[in-house]
């Protein structure tokens, strides 16, 4: 492979980084092929010695997905780290996504037991319309009342805990580097 | 030697390397390059993850012969990271010998 070849193919790979980083990346390489001709190399030889640009840059995508999520929380962010986790090795699917999908199913049924709390006093209204002074009646609504609290406590609750989850969930996507990586 | 076991390794030897002095990427790939076989690209990523983590900064100098380099010195934090590393390189090193010595001798 040239080092045309390589740097086109390493630059095409890299086309979801934005310009600064992905500039920098191919300036170290650039580099690193100057001065390897200038001490006598071919260019085949250099390339070789570097490895694919395919690993290559499986590398620098998954750690730099990593580090986006870490500085900027967001689901789009999270799910990038970890396609880009997923991408370093098939055989890691089962572990990032079983658990991820187990987490995602506890969040879901627990926000939607809050939400329907919370629409309790509606769900009264709805159903008996004004109530009048039946004394049943009156227990019934300040019970949803009741539960309507609850259910606006454990939202605000569950949006705390999904926060702390996501940063859980992080350290365990870069766990899951290391190993790859093999540290 | 074992792909990923190396991988762990570079990190080490990439620290100790630039505590040492000053270097630039080139100069770090054909030093360890020397001693036993990488993947070269890889210690790029390598370079800026430490970068990025405060354990090194960077600088562009002039050569007298070819392009600038990129030259890495290393933190305050990288030498207490550094520090760290090669302590547990060290116990977990002795360790593997001495159950090599006991298993198949010297």
């Amino acid at each position: 492979m040239t080092r045309r070849e390589f740097m086109d193919e390493l630059d095409s790979l890299l086309r979801e980084l934005p310009d600064k980083e992905r500039l920098d990346i191919l300036a170290d390489y650039t580099e690193h092929f100057l001065i390897g001709l200038e001490r006598g190399k071919s260019e085949q030889e250099i390339a070789g010695s570097l490895g694919s640009p395919k690993a290559l840059a499986r590398e620098i995508l998954a750690g730099y997905r990593i580090h986006q999520a870490q500085s900027n929380a967001s689901v789009r962010n999270m799910t990038r780290a970890i396609v880009a986790t997923v991408s370093l090795g098939f055989f890691n699917l089962a572990f990032v996504l079983g658990p991820l999908l187990a987490l995602l199913g506890v969040l879901v049924a627990l926000f939607v037991v809050a939400i329907s709390l919370f629409l309790a006093p509606l769900g009264f209204l709805l159903q008996y319309g004004i109530p009048g002074v039946s004394h049943e009646r009156l227990m019934l609504l300040f019970a949803s009342m009741a539960t309507c609290g609850l259910g606006g406590m454990l939202a605000i609750g569950m949006a705390r805990f999904s926060g702390w989850l996501y940063r859980q969930f992080l350290r365990y996507l870069q766990f899951n580097v290391r190993m790859i990586r093999g540290k | 030697m074992n792909v990923q076991f190396k991988k762990g390794v570079l990190e080490l030897c990439v620290l100790v390397l630039v505590a040492q002095k000053d270097r630039y990427g080139y100069e770090l790939v054909a030093t360890i390059s020397e001693k036993f076989h990488i993947a070269e690209g890889t210690v790029y990523p390598l370079l800026r993850r430490l970068t990025m983590e405060g354990f090194f900064t960077a600088y562009l100098a002039e050569s007298p012969e070819g392009p600038p380099r990129k030259y890495y010195q290393l933190t305050e934090k990288g030498r207490t990271y550094m520090n760290d590393l090669v302590l547990e390189w060290r116990i977990f090193a002795r360790g593997v010998n001495e159950i090599i010595e006991e298993g198949i001798g010297l």
